[in-house]
């Protein structure tokens, strides 16, 4: 497949909008103007074109703008770009913002349009600071040339578009955390329903879209859904799809295929990773983000990287952060940092939350430290499984189990040597003389 | 006979057109609750106890305890009641093993950092978190590590009345949504986030606002504490009086917590067209001043010297001396003024007796106070009278009658009464002002009934001793037009007597009245004669609900 999304990123000048348009760029946007698309054809467009969104839900966006009520009663609709991209392992939206920012505002410009939306905002996160910087001067480009603000290009269209840079925290990526916070308010996941649809930023409708996402409206209304239906490995999973590949392989970095990659092409591929690091073998591999539980190095096998393959191997693509570990990387070490992440970000409102992520971290702290006892894998587990599936408000706490519920199911033997052994067994300090405690 | 220990499902009753209520089924049994509640007082309507902490029937919801954990018909997770919408035909189920196991997994949670300080925690006795911990907790937790400190955030005053600990709290956000969306001072917040999650001000300011000591009521554990009662006593020793706050004439609903005569503190007691669960920190804190007394016994001041005597010596020489003055000069030459701090039996009484010896000169005054501001379900009420019962006190007829003179042409000096008979020596300020007290010192005889001396008890000639709020019954009328009941919390020690008892004895020395009414009776007596006592519903009369501090599980207290 040639590359779609990353198309312009390696061309010297790729942010300026002369080159954006010199290129085609915001050529969708005067074609659906000078064609007259209504916003529902835009919508049906999205619709047909399969696209699901890119942030790690999946879900179908056309069918997401979809649930903006047909009456809003007065009340304006908002349409938000999660640029907040905090998931670790995730680095697929920052390379698209620096180095193609006008893809990224032609999308939110067409996907506005589509859903009747006056002022739109990109919520990026703090420590992006380019970013935040390149494409507040992408914005004021277009502003300048017409494709944003009143009445653009003639048109009885209006859009203000501003660039909201967050404080940091992961759980603004969230939707309604990302809402409450675009609001001025503590970054805490909303209770839904309302959904943001219904009830979103400032009382009002709104639809939170992924960045990626976006910048595939783009792709759609110049190449036609059919074109984008066409790419993927099924009517299901469709489009180009950017991977993030992280961990101890040749070339990490991000990678645009189709969605339906195999994930042990996009490790071994001479296109993409091109195999481990010193030929070490795969031990586990995070093909999500630090959300999705871990793949075992037998599971690698066959596993399609879109929303439905990994989903059939018990993880799910996410945000499409693939996490590749090796032979000598201690499992529990790796459930460690991953726990010390979620403990340190949970935004601390649901008890369930609040309390269990530092204590699971405690727990593989413990464990890893060599003063783990037989009796905690059980507690670990325990743990996990009354933290989640309906306990909190939002999906933090299972995304926060799932490393190292997922491990201690697949690894339990190298658990089992940590706690009768007091040491690890394999890396670094699997020599290492046991830890007295 | 059956073995399915489940309750007959009963089919719904077909809905009749436009009702105001929904059905819902609460673990197999319909029951039909209003429209406009949270399932969670829908539930305890029907019976069924939903345990929580955050949640709170006047602030926001915000689901986020966890506690309140039930399944719900249709939906394949766990839910929490607080966030659930009502709606017809809702199936609840509030006993399956799911609903046991998760909520003692968030009680669990709640308790691995808690300290468990109960031995020396004001909270200890009404603390939800123990209740709950009692009820659908497990004894034993496998958690092994240290438990989380709050270094400078523990046992530390956050404003003049309230002092925080953060070790013990659960982060329900119950404060915070108070003094956001009752006070609307906003003074507290999240600090930080996850495990190390705080409520603190925002910028180390105080919880300073007219109500902060509602904070500590809402919260449900000892986290916030009231500092006038830290480790003064345990709750369970306290007996709980209902009663209204004397501090202004809203009349606030409140409840007296004494042990052996003493009054520790006043709680708010529900009552949502007055107070609703909000008392004032004025109001609050003048439940200390109940205890105060330094008269407590009759004296009569004869020749410079202050004798003691008994109380039915001292009003027989009262009454001695109103006998003379009416046969002297009519009884036109005597003054009776009643208070806006005693309630209406007494201030009916009075006004009766004046009635009963034909004299028009009688009055009550109150005090311009500090404006009061508390928060009912319809709204903000404001009190703008520094006594109770200013309203009540008029309409039992303490206005000067035809021909008579009040308290004004008294002070001014162009009324010049030979007897004055003050109910309350701290009837209002002008009992501590000398030219006042002078005015009223220019009649022959003077005499009142009092609980602390004052420049007037200092120079009446007849001293009685009376008894404080807590010491008696009886009713105050708020600024509504609400005749509000108080009750006795504790006896008078003798010879102390409430005022109407005193009131009662003067009567009879003067041939009028019966010694042996009580204030049920003066109240159907008022009931009689004064016109809008007639027909007030008893709700009116006795409209709040007790209340413990923290805990709103009570039955109907919607």
């Amino acid at each position: 497949m040639d590359p779609v999304l990353t198309a312009r990123i390696a061309k010297p000048g790729s942010r300026g909008i002369d080159g954006y348009v010199a290129d085609g760029g915001y050529g969708a946007w005067k074609k659906v103007l000078s064609e007259g698309w209504t916003p529902e054809r835009l919508t049906e467009e999205v619709k047909k074109s399969g696209l699901r969104g890119r942030g790690g839900a999946g879900f179908p966006t056309g069918v997401k703008w979809g649930f903006i009520p047909k009456d809003t009663k007065g009340k304006p609709v908002y349409l938000l770009c999660n640029a907040d991209e905090s998931e670790p392992g995730t680095f697929k939206d920052r390379l698209l913002m620096e180095k193609d920012p006008h893809q990224v505002v032609e999308g939110v410009i067409l996907s506005a349009y589509a859903i009747k939306c006056r002022d739109a905002y990109i919520y990026i996160r703090g420590e992006f600071y380019d970013g935040a910087r390149i494409l507040e001067a992408a914005v004021a480009e277009a502003y300048a040339q017409g494709f944003l603000g009143e009445k653009i290009l003639g048109s009885a269209y209006s859009l203000d578009l501003t660039v909201h840079r967050g404080a940091g925290a992961y759980i603004c990526g969230e939707e309604t955390g990302l809402i409450e916070s675009l609001e001025g308010k503590r970054g805490q996941p909303r209770i839904k329903p309302p959904f943001p649809a219904v009830s979103g930023v400032f009382g009002a409708p709104t639809i939170v879209n992924n960045v990626e996402t976006l910048a595939c409206v783009v792709h759609i209304v110049n190449r036609g859904a059919e074109w984008f239906a066409k790419i993927g490995r099924n009517e299901k999973n469709t489009g180009p799809k950017l991977y993030c590949l992280s961990g101890q392989v040749n070339r990490p970095g991000v990678y645009e295929a189709a969605l339906g990659l195999q994930l042990k092409d996009l490790i071994f591929g001479d296109a993409y990773g091109g195999g481990m690091k010193d030929g070490r073998k795969v031990k586990a591999v995070i093909p999500g983000g630090a959300s999705a539980n871990m793949l075992t190095a037998a599971e690698i096998e066959d596993c399609p990287l879109d929303f439905d393959g990994v989903a059939a191997k018990g993880s799910m693509l996410g945000s499409a952060a693939i996490i590749v570990m090796n032979e000598d990387t201690c499992i529990v070490d790796a459930a460690r940092n991953l726990s010390k992440f979620f403990s340190h970000e949970s935004c601390g409102q649901c008890t369930p939350c609040r309390e269990g992520t530092p204590w699971l971290h405690k727990v593989l702290d413990r464990i890893e430290e060599g003063a783990g006892r037989p009796e905690d894998i059980a507690l670990l587990e325990r743990i996990c499984n009354q933290m989640a599936n309906g306990m909190t408000i939002c999906v933090f706490a299972d995304a926060a189990i799932a490393g190292p519920l997922s491990s201690v199911k697949k690894f339990a033997d190298e658990y089992r040597h940590h706690v009768e052994n007091k040491r690890c067994l394999v890396g670094p300090r699997a020599e290492a003389a046991a830890v007295t405690v | 006979m059956s073995a399915n220990p489940e309750p007959p499902k009963a089919p719904a009753p077909p809905p009749p057109p436009a009702k105001d209520t929904f059905t819902v089924i609460f673990d197999g049994r319909p029951v039909e609750v209003p429209k406009n509640l949270n399932l969670i007082d829908a539930a305890k309507l029907a019976g069924v106890e939903i345990p929580h902490f955050c949640y709170h029937p006047r602030l926001s919801v915000v689901g986020q305890c966890r506690m309140c954990l039930v399944e719900i018909e249709g939906m394949p997770k766990i839910q929490a009641a607080c966030t659930t919408p009502l709606k017809d035909g809702l199936s609840v189920k509030t006993t399956t093993e799911k609903v046991r196991s998760s909520r003692a997994a968030t009680m669990e949670f709640l308790l691995i950092n808690h300290p468990l300080d109960c031995p020396i925690c004001d909270q200890a006795g009404e603390c939800t978190l123990q209740d709950n911990s009692f009820g659908y907790g497990q004894q034993l937790s496998e958690y092994d590590e240290a438990k989380r400190q709050y270094p400078t955030f523990d046992r530390t005053p956050i404003g003049p009345n309230v002092i925080a600990d953060m070790t013990r709290c659960i982060q329900c956000t119950r404060c915070i949504r108070f003094c956001q969306e009752i006070a609307g001072t906003s003074e507290l917040t999240f600090l930080d986030r996850g495990g190390r999650t705080l409520v603190w001000t925002h910028d180390g300011g105080p919880l300073a606002n007219e109500w902060s000591a509602c904070a500590a009521d809402v919260c449900p554990v000892g986290a916030l504490t009231v500092r006038q009662f830290r480790f003064r006593s345990r709750v369970w020793y306290l007996q709980k009086t209902p009663s209204i706050c004397p501090g202004c004439n809203i009349g606030c609903n409140n409840s007296i917590e004494a042990r052996e005569n003493v009054v520790y503190r006043f709680l708010p007691r529900l009552n949502p067209d007055v107070n609703d669960y909000w008392l004032c920190d004025h109001g609050r804190f003048l439940s200390e001043s109940l205890n105060l007394r330094d008269v407590s016994k009759a004296t009569w001041r004869e020749a410079g010297a202050v004798r003691d005597l008994p109380v039915p010596a001292a009003v027989d020489r009262i009454a001695a001396e109103i006998r003379g003055a009416i046969e002297t000069k009519g009884a036109a030459s005597i003054f009776f003024l009643g208070s806006a701090h005693l309630s209406n039996e007494e201030n009916f009484l009075l006004r009766k007796l004046a009635d009963h010896l034909a004299c028009p000169n009688r009055d009550v005054v109150v005090d311009r106070g500090k404006p009061r501001k508390i928060k009912s379900q319809k709204g903000w009420i404001t009190g703008e009278e520094a006594a109770p019962n200013f309203r009540g006190a008029r309409e039992m007829g303490l206005t000067p009658g035809r021909g008579g003179y009040g308290l004004e042409a008294v002070l001014s000096g162009k009324s010049a009464p030979d007897v004055v008979i003050a109910a309350d020596a701290e009837f209002g300020a002008a009992a501590d002002d000398p030219a006042a007290v002078a005015a009223l010192r220019k009649a022959k005889f003077l005499a009142v009934a009092a609980r602390r001396s004052n420049a007037l008890t200092r120079a009446a000639d007849v001293v009685l001793p009376a008894a404080s709020l807590a010491e008696k019954d009886g009713t105050f009328t708020n600024l509504q037009g609400r005749a509000q009941k108080f009750e006795r919390a504790f006896l008078s020690k003798p010879p102390v007597r409430a005022h109407w008892e005193l009131l009662l004895l003067l009567a009879a020395a003067l041939g009028w009245g019966d010694p042996d009414w009580t204030p049920a009776e003066l109240r159907a007596r008022i009931a009689e004669e004064v016109p809008g006592y007639g027909d007030r519903p008893e709700s009116e009369l006795d409209g709040g609900r007790l209340l413990k501090k923290g805990d709103f599980a009570w039955k109907g207290a919607l």
